[in-house]
């Protein structure tokens, strides 16, 4: 059997997806969730296959609970919005399907689902749906059992840590599965600066740039913290401060 | 040039007429006056009021080509003074052609200079003036073209606004239409019969005239009952109308955004059950609306909201000329807007 759940937060949209799977009876449909909250706690404790997910959700979109899943099932997008087709690709979904769809175009998602589940692709998964480069001024994470919605703008750094992204805000430090480069391709049009490796500084927070040794600097913030400046990094903080 | 100077040719043919007609009758009547025989006098001034009229012709063609501008300005003096002089000699010639009194020729000699001195500074002053006046003009066009091109595209601007439909919500429809069909037929019928309504609305031909608040709220109550096909386990609405708010006018179109935008933020804002509140009440000489709907204040919305408030602050401000119609208001839990519609007596 196949364990599937659906995701969407109009029952309709939802009821659609169960009538269509009816025709299929190696899949087990596990429940319908309404949000993304609910979806990311039923995800975590029953472990579906499969999942049909709608983007357009309450608080939370299908994407942003998607990279808080930590062993991602296999996705299937159901949207009525065409402009999220390409985001869903980068999430490495088995399909997108366009509301309303037809019995047809549905069952071809299935087939494109059982063909890849048969060839065993399901290695990289996690990494690649994180790697989604969806642009966007908002950052969703998770502490403990907690959804936290963080707004760009309230951030003061990230830092790299190892697989994950370290968020530093006035309120605290919030770690995400992510890497910096990912991050930097999402926040592309905002006021973050890549100055190191391992940083990247939201430039308002910025109170001054010093030298450390010959060639080096550092960067002091309003909150009093210091953090270091690679070369290029640097000649990236003057071009973007126009110095 | 001159053509352009006055709104009609015809005025400007009189005008050049009655010019030279006067600068004749001037002539004749001066040379008369101090003593010149009156044949002599009336060939003078039948040449005279040739090379003037000739002159002006010249300069009108010159100037209808080139204007100067900036560094070239001194053309504007010199052009008038080469051609004034040439215009001299020619007259001065022209009359000894066809007169062979000496003495006068040795008088018109002595007053070469001061002949085109006053045809010189006549030619720049006709010039000047005709310059400035075919400028005026050209101004008032453009201005009344500028005019022009601004309604038009108000207009446009205006009917895209009120047309602007989210296509979601028609995909979201026939989706939930799609749904229905198999569990409900008889309530995917009702909803098709719902959306053709809908839709109808948003095409109607006397778009841009008023519509009684009554009429309007015919319209929302229809999208209203759409959403609540989709998302009936959550949604709700409150309407308190004033009776006498009823009969007010309204804008087509104008408040079905608001409550597209307030039940969309209550939905994918919080996710508990979402209560819209519309209210409207005649305040003076307006109608006054207010439309609020539950907000996470802690919770960071995805991008590309308001696109809805300032659509409708558009269109306010392209109705009325105002942009103090509309309001919002972030309470704890509700977010609230407040539109004012003016009434015209």
């Amino acid at each position: 059997m196949i364990r599937t759940l659906i995701i969407d937060d109009e029952p309709l949209a939802a009821g659609v997806v169960e009538e269509y799977l009816t025709s299929f009876p190696q899949f087990e449909v596990l429940g319908t969730c309404h949000n993304g909250f609910q979806g990311l706690k039923t995800i975590q404790e029953l472990k579906p296959d499969l999942i049909f997910l709608d983007v357009q959700m309450p608080k939370i979109t299908g994407f942003e609970m998607l990279e808080l899943v930590d062993d991602p099932p296999a996705v299937i997008f159901t949207t009525a919005f065409d402009e999220y087709a390409v985001k869903a690709f980068d999430a490495k979904a088995i399909d997108y399907l366009l509301k309303p769809f037809s019995t047809e175009r549905f069952s071809q998602a299935i087939d494109r689902f059982l063909d890849q589940r048969s060839a065993g692709q399901s290695t990289d998964e996690s990494e690649t749906i994180t790697a989604l480069a969806e642009k966007s001024s908002r950052l969703v994470v998770r502490v403990k059992n907690e959804i936290k919605v963080i707004a760009t703008s309230e951030v003061i750094y990230f830092e790299a840590q190892d697989d994950y992204v370290a968020i530093h805000t006035k309120d605290g430090k919030y770690l995400k599965k992510l890497t910096m480069k990912s991050l930097e391709a999402s926040l592309s049009e905002s006021p973050f600066v890549r100055c190191h490796r391992s940083y990247m500084v939201n430039m308002d927070q910025i109170s001054k740039i010093e030298p450390y040794e010959k060639d080096h600097y550092i960067l002091k913030l309003k909150n009093g913290e210091t953090i270091p400046v690679s070369k290029s990094g640097y000649s990236r903080l003057r071009q973007v401060l126009g110095i | 040039m001159f053509s352009r100077a006055f709104s009609k040719p015809t005025t400007a043919n009189w005008v050049i007429q009655g010019a030279n007609l006067i600068w004749f009758l001037g002539t004749f009547l001066l040379l008369s006056f101090y003593g010149v025989e009156t044949e002599y006098a009336l060939a003078d001034a039948i040449l005279f009021t040739l090379v003037f009229f000739g002159g002006v012709t010249v300069l009108d063609r010159i100037f209808s080509f080139y204007i100067p501008k900036g560094s070239n300005n001194w053309l504007l003096l010199a052009l008038p003074l080469v051609i004034s002089a040439l215009g001299i000699l020619i007259h001065y010639y022209l009359l000894g052609f066809f007169i062979s009194d000496t003495d006068f020729l040795q008088i018109q000699k002595s007053m070469v200079i001061l002949r085109s001195a006053i045809l010189w500074v006549t030619f720049t002053l006709v010039t000047l003036i005709a310059l400035v006046v075919a400028k005026l003009e050209l101004q008032e066009e453009s201005q009344k073209r500028e005019n022009m091109m601004k309604d038009l595209s108000k207009e446009a601007e205006l009917a895209q606004l009120r047309q602007q439909l989210q296509p979601h919500f028609l995909f979201n429809s026939l989706n939930s239409i799609n749904a229905l069909v198999m569990s409900k037929p008889d309530k995917a019928r009702e909803m098709v019969i719902q959306l053709s309504d809908f839709l109808r609305g948003t095409i109607r031909k006397d778009s841009h005239e008023p519509v009684t608040l009554k009429e309007e709220l015919g319209y929302l109550q229809l999208y209203l009952d759409i959403e609540k096909v989709r998302f009936g386990h959550r949604l709700d609405a409150d309407f308190k109308v004033e009776e006498e708010a009823e009969n007010l006018l309204v804008p087509q179109l104008l408040i079905q955004p608001l409550l597209e935008n307030a039940i969309k933020h209550g939905l994918y804002g919080v996710t508990d059950e979402v209560r819209i509140r519309f209210e409207a009440k005649k305040q003076g000489g307006y109608l006054e609306i207010t439309l609020e709907n539950p907000y996470d204040k802690e919770h960071t919305a995805q991008s590309g909201a308001g696109f809805g408030l300032s659509s409708v602050a558009r269109r306010l401000f392209l109705l009325y000329g105002r942009k103090d119609l509309l309001s919002t208001e972030k309470l704890s839990e509700v977010f609230r807007v407040n539109l004012k519609i003016p009434q015209s007596k």
